[in-house]
């Protein structure tokens, strides 16, 4: 009976697609560009559109190893469970896609493109990002979410809704893993939200001896310390029509807090008012922190003369004291800015952004994405995933085979998140935007850019219950400066 | 004879709300219009869905989207406000007694109160109006109530308590005199003991609808609105605009509407009808007005009106008005001034009206959704499109519940026009085309944009390109003056600088000697 109707339906299928068809010996013109790229098996189908005045789209789709799937409609929309199987039955392999789409009801083929299945697994739940318009000065709606990486279900963490007033800051997971993070909340009733096994603690690490509170974080692996800088972040606008939004620290200090009994870790070295000092992180080994120092100009006057080298300095993990520091690509003296280094998890890459100027690339349409490796300390840019656009923050997958990164490549302005896969050489593969159910009605029609993505080993639990009363409290453990 | 009466009341209450809306008010339709954008999409309907009361906030902003027109804004308040008093009458089981009828007009005169206050979103006279239509079916519905409850909350919110209270007061107080009828003891020891049973089934019945409508806010809350303070989900998440607040007419409304039901619906019978009507009319009219007088702030009044009549370019109405009485605040000033330059007399009759320093020619970034209206046409109109992208942009994102503008988003894509960011414009537009009132509008823009020379051919967009800085500096917004004496001196044609760079420093030099 089952065997019946499906001869019956594949019959009518084969119907629909028959009649004149024009073969274009070019590849479509799908939305998102996903020919050729490499994804994870497992992961969220790689639904996509053709052109809006396709009515209707036919794909086919063959693994090298085997098995297929067909679907049709308004656009390519693939079943999650066949896609799953599809993709895990071909790791390794190569999916082919032979696309049809149809127009003023004649069909048009196209020539067929692959993706590419990759043999290294990406076994995190999925990603974590905060959601807000490509702001100005002012939010309205802004939020922490969490996507399962292996399907389309997007969860808040938290929407600024429920702490009406309050600005909801970067998300900091300790090495992708959920069950220690933390994020600043700006506002009146301002203060650092670390949860540790379910247990949330509200922060206060401005003290007298220091210029704010921490906004940019990075945990030590261990989970003992996390290292975050102090920013008073300002926004000015360009007046030409090349650039708009310039972003930029007053002034900028970086401590290292101990969660023992938080503390805060002072150095007069990470603390000079003629420098600014920013976005840390500590090397999987817990011995080295990276981070960032530029010499202070006036701002917003001299913003262009504000270019940051890349600093490492020893790190004690027993007691938290900074050792010796040394730069490790002096980018100023080059006429450059590098910013966000991010060491992989297992110790062999370092990736940062490289802009002309400047702390936040986003804004910076040169920005590019470059990698350095650990054993040998060459660089280069990461051509492979670089766009005429800027491409921007960027992190590591658990297992440090795959990272993401953020880019203004679609339009210009919307930021959106793509991911790409690194082998043991260092080669990395075309990346891909993060797979939606409807990939052009979602992004088309989204007036919010992903920001400060990363990777989650599980999912986050985070009760939102409680959290209304806690903010508006204003009961917070104040942090204090280690003597 | 009352059934004209009848209808003769409830027209006369319709012409005055329209008259009210349309003559007295209008500037109020206006603010509700730019605050919101309904669109035609699927996607915008589940999104209003998500929440409890989204149905309710979903129908009221359909409706709301027509204030762009003044008079289909206030024909759409007119017929609320009707419509209210006529399912008031109804849910009361809609009594032969006339004396009660103004009485009916309670809820409606309030709620025209209520939204002298402009944050008050169309929402809650909708969700009232459709909790009030209920009645009648949950009165009769038994135990249905039980599934009809989690819906009316879902659709309508918190305010879809109303026909629960209404329908166990009936079950309470309905009138049954057989026990007066009763002829002997022993026929009313039989009506005692069902009574007494009946009572009690009553009472449990009643207990557990009660309980049941706790447990759905509950649960509804939990389920849809977690990401929301416990407070704003059981009071009512899209009745008003601002985030932590609730007025208080909020919850003496429902209660009051509910209040004025059972009293209509307790048929007491009055003396002297047509006198007790003619109180009746006399007190609501008067209560109304002073209601108003009271709950209308006069100086918010004022600057709605200014921002109103620059919308529609009617600049010389501005200063008539200022004429009369201008608020003493920047807004006002900023408002004024720019009227004063499109009519040639900014350095004529600069002293003329209430000034506060150079503030008040152009604001400084505001984080509120209405005072840098004013500023960002202007800066627009000088050639600094990129200050008015980021005015437009922040007046848009401090719509404290999180809606769009037609109005902002306009000038958003137009900025990006003017850059020749043509992807990001038509992603503005895109949205735009959803609408109703800027549908015609948004398609013609996204013919101008694939063909860069038909924008540059355009009169407005070549103009501002035209004008704008040639070089690419970061804007020093206090040295504004600076940078419009930069305009000027780049293309003299650029009168709109210079005149404001004068008036900066006649502004600047009278500070100082304060």
């Amino acid at each position: 009976m089952r065997r019946g109707f499906l001869l019956l339906l594949a019959a009518l299928l084969l119907a629909a697609c028959s009649g004149p068809t024009a073969f274009v010996e070019e590849l479509p013109a799908i939305y998102p560009d996903y020919a050729g790229v490499t994804i994870p098996a497992g992961i969220a189908p790689m639904n996509f559109n053709l052109p809006a005045e396709y009515s209707r789209v036919y794909v086919r789709v063959s693994g090298s190893e085997g098995g297929s799937l067909r679907v049709r409609g308004r656009w390519a929309k693939f079943p999650i469970r066949a896609w799953h199987t599809l993709t895990e039955r071909n790791a390794g392999g190569t999916l082919t896609f032979t696309v049809l789409g149809r127009r003023d009801g004649r069909w048009t083929q196209w020539r067929d493109f692959v993706m590419y299945v990759s043999d290294a697994p990406l076994t995190d739940y999925g990603l974590t990002y905060r959601k807000m318009p490509p702001g100005y000065t002012t939010y309205s709606r802004i939020g922490i979410y969490q996507r399962n990486i292996h399907n389309f279900d997007e969860d808040p963490i938290i929407e600024s809704t429920l702490t009406p007033g309050q600005c909801v800051g970067c998300h900091t997971a300790n090495a992708t893993d959920p069950s220690q993070f933390l994020f600043h909340l700006r506002g009146a009733h301002g203060a650092t939200l670390i949860q540790q096994d379910g247990a949330r603690e509200w922060v206060t690490t401005k003290t007298e001896e220091t210029i704010g509170n921490v906004a940019y974080c990075y945990w030590h692996p261990g989970g003992r310390w996390f290292a975050g800088s102090i920013n008073p972040v300002r926004q000015s606008f360009w007046t030409g029509d090349q650039r708009l939004i310039e972003v930029f620290d007053l002034a900028s200090d970086l401590v290292v807090v101990d969660m023992q009994d938080l503390s805060l870790v002072v150095d007069p070295r990470l603390t000079d008012p003629d420098y600014l000092e920013s976005t840390p992180a500590f090397t999987p080994d817990g011995r080295t922190l990276y981070y960032l120092r530029a010499k202070a100009y006036e701002v917003p006057r001299e913003v262009e003369k504000i270019k940051y080298d890349l600093m490492r300095a020893d790190f004690d993990p027993q007691t938290g004291r900074i050792g010796e520091i040394e730069t490790v690509i002096p980018a100023s003296a080059e006429g450059y800015s590098v910013t966000f280094p991010r060491p992989s998890y297992d110790g062999r890459w370092l990736m940062y952004n490289k802009a002309d100027f400047s702390i936040f690339p986003i804004d910076h349409k040169e920005a590019d994405l470059w990698l350095m490796d650990l054993e040998t300390g060459e660089t280069r840019p990461i051509d492979e995933v670089n766009s005429d656009f800027s491409e921007s923050f960027h992190n590591w997958s658990s297992n440090s085979r795959w990272f993401l990164f953020s880019s203004r490549r679609a339009d210009g302005l919307y930021v959106q998140v793509y991911l790409s896969s690194i082998d043991a050489e260092g080669r990395c593969t075309k990346p891909f935007v993060l797979p939606q159910e409807n990939p052009r009605e979602y992004y088309h029609n989204t007036l919010y850019s992903f920001n400060v993505p990363d990777f989650t080993k599980a999912r986050v639990e985070f009760d939102t219950r409680g959290v209304y009363r806690e903010v508006f409290s204003d009961e917070r453990v104040q942090a204090t400066v280690k003597p | 004879m009352d059934k004209g009466f009848k209808a003769m009341a409830t027209a006369v209450l319709g012409a005055a709300v329209f008259a009210f809306w349309m003559w007295a008010y209008p500037q109020a339709l206006s603010y509700q219009e730019q605050n919101q954008l309904f669109l035609f999409s699927w996607d915008y309907f589940r999104e209003r869905m998500a929440l409890p009361g989204g149905f309710a906030d979903w129908l009221s902003e359909f409706l709301v989207q027509f204030c762009y027109l003044r008079a289909a804004g206030a024909l759409v308040f007119a017929l609320l406000s009707v419509l209210l008093q006529r399912a008031v009458w109804r849910a009361a089981g809609a009594p032969e007694e006339r004396s009660l009828y103004l009485l009916s007009f309670v809820p409606s005169l309030l709620v025209l109160v209520y939204q002298g206050d402009v944050e008050v979103l169309a929402s809650f006279p909708v969700a009232l109006l459709l909790a009030v239509a209920l009645c009648p079916l949950f009165k009769k519905a038994g135990w249905h109530r039980l599934w009809l409850i989690p819906l009316a909350w879902w659709l309508l919110g918190p305010l879809s308590a109303i026909p629960v209270i209404v329908s166990l007061w009936g079950l309470f107080f309905s009138t049954d005199t057989s026990a007066a009828n009763a002829s002997d003891s022993a026929e009313k020891t039989v009506f005692l003991r069902r009574h007494f049973s009946d009572d009690l089934r009553k009472i449990v019945f009643s207990a557990t609808l009660i309980l049941w409508t706790g447990l759905t806010a509950f649960v509804e809350y939990r389920l849809l609105a977690a990401q929301y303070p416990p407070r704003d989900a059981f009071f009512g998440l899209n009745y008003y605009r601002l985030v932590e607040s609730l007025p208080a007419l909020q919850w003496v409304i429902p209660l009051v509407t509910a209040a004025v039901i059972l009293v209509c619906g307790l048929h007491l019978q009055v003396h002297s009808p047509r006198l007790a009507a003619g109180v009746f009319a006399v007190l609501l009219v008067a209560g109304t007005w002073g209601g108003v007088r009271l709950a209308y702030d006069r100086d918010t009044f004022e600057v709605l009106a200014y921002d109103w009549l620059i919308r529609h370019e009617r600049y010389p109405e501005v200063l008539r008005r200022a004429e009369r009485y201008q608020p003493r605040n920047a807004v006002s000033a900023c408002s004024v001034n720019f009227c004063l330059f499109t009519q040639g007399q900014l350095q004529d009759r600069l002293d003329e009206f209430y000034q506060c320093g150079t503030e008040g020619l152009v604001l400084p970034s505001i984080r509120d959704n209405l005072s840098d209206i004013t500023s960002a046409e202007l800066l627009w109109m000088m050639g600094m499109p990129n200050i008015t992208l980021q005015y437009c942009f922040d007046l848009e994102a401090s719509i404290q519940n999180g809606r769009k503008s037609g109005r902002f988003m306009r000038r958003i894509a137009e900025c990006n026009i003017v850059n020749g960011w043509y992807d990001r414009a038509g992603k503005y537009l895109d949205i735009l085309e959803k609408s109703l009132f800027y549908r015609r509008w948004a398609q013609e823009k996204k013919e101008l944009i694939p063909d860069g020379a038909l924008v540059a051919a355009d009169p407005v967009y070549s103009y501002i390109r035209q004008v704008r800085f040639k070089d690419d500096f970061i804007t020093n917004y206090s040295a504004l003056d600076a940078m419009m004496a930069l305009l000027y001196n780049q293309e003299k044609g650029n009168f709109m600088a210079a005149e404001y760079y004068t008036a900066w420093q006649r502004l600047k030099g009278k500070e100082g000697a304060q």
